[in-house]
């Protein structure tokens, strides 16, 4: 009984693995031969594939792009770390230093010709760092907003708080694809004039997350106890100073929670970032759907590109796994 | 807690202006655009509710809410068991359990436009992984256009939405899973060891113990199905792309084809499926919360 369990265990391992597993190797074989016997073992092992596809786009050595890939991606750690700081109200000299370190590299890479060459139009490095600012910057902007909100609706009385929360709520259980035409419209040249530009996707993404985000927040902040509150009342905080140097830090885990749901979430989004982007700027999903299109013919290629998103996206995992499972559960169980 | 009474409006005003303009606004758009006639003339044209009746006529909109109920009543009844049935494999004592609980999770994790692209490979009709196989089975060449195989009767959906499908599992059951294994878990120890101080075999405990004990779960990983169910885009719309017009649809993919597919931009219909949608999602969803509602 014991190895039967084993058995079929281990056969569903091999299901949910394999394709990953087969993804991985193809990415470093010869296009002949993996043209000829997809899934065959390969006989020889190249790295060309990888460099070809950093050479779709950006810098014209394909090194540079990959550089420039791990750079954002160090930066994006940089920035989560900062997020938590501030979160816990800590505003040391690193927390300074690391702000400084973001914001000249963002205005480096947006002013300096060859960086800013590179990171126009088609190419890897710079969906990398579009997603990279996108999501960051939706992403903060949700948690800022979503707090503010949460507190509110756990910890205040206020005339028309149930009508509001309702209607907060039913955000969750609209399928996204009611607003596609309309947001079209909105943020098109007629009206608010961001479409094609990257930040005509930070509206919709902070306003799909905030009714999730919202509720997960107000939970923990129920949680907090009323002596506490009460106790910075009475030694004159205002609701301010109680939000965010008493309730806030206490609320950390749910806040990691909506940091990563939202986070993998838009991260991963298609289809705004479809209908709502232009040629030139293109987040990771639509990269990888262009490559698709030009090249889908190359078998090892595109498994390449494959591999760069999904890599460093499964790296991430394999390290904060717990934490991403319990975030994109918790995300999607109280949605 | 007591505040100034226009504060908590003060914390609230940043996230309902954002909520607003992004979410409600856009839909009473919808709701708006829907009632002209626009992409099929120059201008938008008012044309009440033509656009509505012209949909209850329209055999590919009937077909794409069919393929998205198909595609619900295949998840509750195909893929809740097997993430059931994994998770309680998992509950006894197993060899690392971490790993496969990391590996059957891993594809939540990945875009679903890699997953798609990753599917298509596997599904190429000569070569692919699915047709390597059977042709091993067979011990014969073997060649079958798993994605563009069209329904043979208006009854039918395209064989290919099961494919599909099985791609769809393969992305959620971990998911699924991993609810069903915080489910399990919550199921007091003492229950199972006063069962088998009573002799009930490993069945008997799975059918009075476990199974009960995991309708919470099942309820919440039904209503997720449910909900999810109505979002279905990115696969569909990358996979089902080589199926004929009337066979690849979900309810998303059709508003975005009409809208947005190379010289359609039907505006004002592409709204009208989009409220049709809402409509569904709202026939589909208040039932169920009233019913929790009820039930807390």
């Amino acid at each position: 009984m014991k190895y039967l369990r084993h058995l079929i265990l281990f056969f569903g391992l091999l299901c949910s693995a394999y394709p990953l597993a087969w993804m991985c190797v193809t990415a470093f074989r010869l296009e002949a031969d993996a043209q000829a016997s997809p899934f065959a073992f390969p006989k020889r092992w190249v790295i060309r594939n990888i460099s070809k596809v950093f050479a779709s786009g950006g810098f014209e050595d394909p090194w540079l792009n990959a550089l420039l890939i791990l750079v954002a991606l160090c930066l994006a750690g940089l920035a989560v770390l900062v997020l938590l700081h501030i979160v816990q109200g800590r505003f040391q000299v690193s927390t300074c230093l690391s702000v400084i370190i973001l914001i000249s590299a963002i205005v480096f890479s947006k002013c300096h010709p060859s960086v800013q060459e590179a990171l126009s139009g088609k190419g890897f490095a710079n969906a990398y760092v579009n997603s990279l600012l996108v999501c960051i910057g939706s992403v903060a902007l949700t948690v800022a907003l979503s707090s503010l909100a949460a507190f509110a609706f756990a910890l205040c009385e206020f005339r028309g708080r149930n009508t509001l929360f309702v209607i907060i709520l039913a955000g969750m259980m609209l399928p996204v694809h009611v607003t596609l035409i309309p947001l079209n419209l909105l943020l098109g040249p007629g009206f608010l004039g961001l479409k094609e530009s990257l930040w005509a996707l930070v509206g919709p993404y902070v306003g799909f997350a905030l009714p999730v985000s919202i509720l997960i927040l107000r939970s923990a902040f129920q949680a907090v106890p009323t002596e506490l509150l009460d106790a910075a009342r009475i030694d004159g905080c205002s609701t301010w100073q109680v939000f965010a140097n008493v309730a806030l830090p206490l609320a950390r885990p749910a806040i990691a929670t909506i940091v990563i749901f939202n986070f993998l979430t838009m991260w991963n989004e298609f289809a705004f970032a479809l209908t709502l982007l232009g040629p030139d700027n293109s987040t990771l999903p639509i990269a990888l759907n262009d490559f698709k299109g030009e090249r889908g013919m190359y078998i090892a290629e595109t498994c390449a590109a494959l591999a760069i998103v999904v890599i460093p996206l499964m790296i991430v995992y394999g390290i904060a796994q717990k934490h991403i499972i319990k975030g994109l559960t918790a995300g999607a169980v109280k949605g | 807690m007591k505040s100034h009474p226009a504060t908590p409006y003060a914390f609230l005003l940043p996230a309902l202006a954002v909520y607003g303009l992004f979410v409600l606004v856009p839909i009473a758009g919808s709701l708006r655009m829907s009632l002209f006639s626009w992409g099929d003339t120059p201008t938008p044209v008012f044309v009440g509710l033509r656009n509505y009746a012209q949909l209850l006529g329209d055999h590919v909109f009937w077909r794409a809410l069919y393929n998205n109920i198909l595609l619900l009543v295949a998840s509750l009844l195909l893929q809740l068991p097997l993430a059931a049935a994994v998770a309680m494999l998992l509950s006894y004592k197993t060899l690392c359990k971490p790993l496969f609980r990391m590996s059957f999770f891993a594809p939540m994790v990945m875009p679903t436009v890699a997953i798609a692209i990753l599917w298509q490979y596997i599904y190429l009709p000569e070569g692919g992984l699915a047709s390597t196989l059977v042709s091993k089975i067979l011990g014969k060449p073997f060649a079958y256009a798993w994605l563009a195989q069209p329904s043979s009767s208006p009854w039918l959906p395209s064989p290919s939405m099961f494919w599909i499908f099985v791609t769809i599992c393969w992305q959620y059951t971990g998911f699924h899973m991993v609810l069903f294994m915080a489910g399990i878990a919550a199921i007091p120890e003492e229950l199972y060891e006063a069962a088998r101080l009573d002799g009930a075999s490993e069945f008997q405990i799975c059918r009075h113990i476990v199974i009960p004990g995991l309708k919470p779960t099942i309820a919440v990983s039904a209503t997720l199905s449910i909900i999810g169910s109505l979002k279905y885009f990115d696969l569909i719309y990358l996979m089902a792309a080589g199926l004929p017009e009337a066979d690849r649809e979900v309810m998303a993919t059709y508003i975005y084809r009409l809208a947005f597919d190379q010289g359609q931009g039907r505006f004002g219909y592409g709204s009208a499926a989009a409220i049709m949608l809402l409509l569904v999602a709202i026939a589909v969803v208040v039932p169920i919360q009233w019913s929790k509602r009820k039930r807390q």
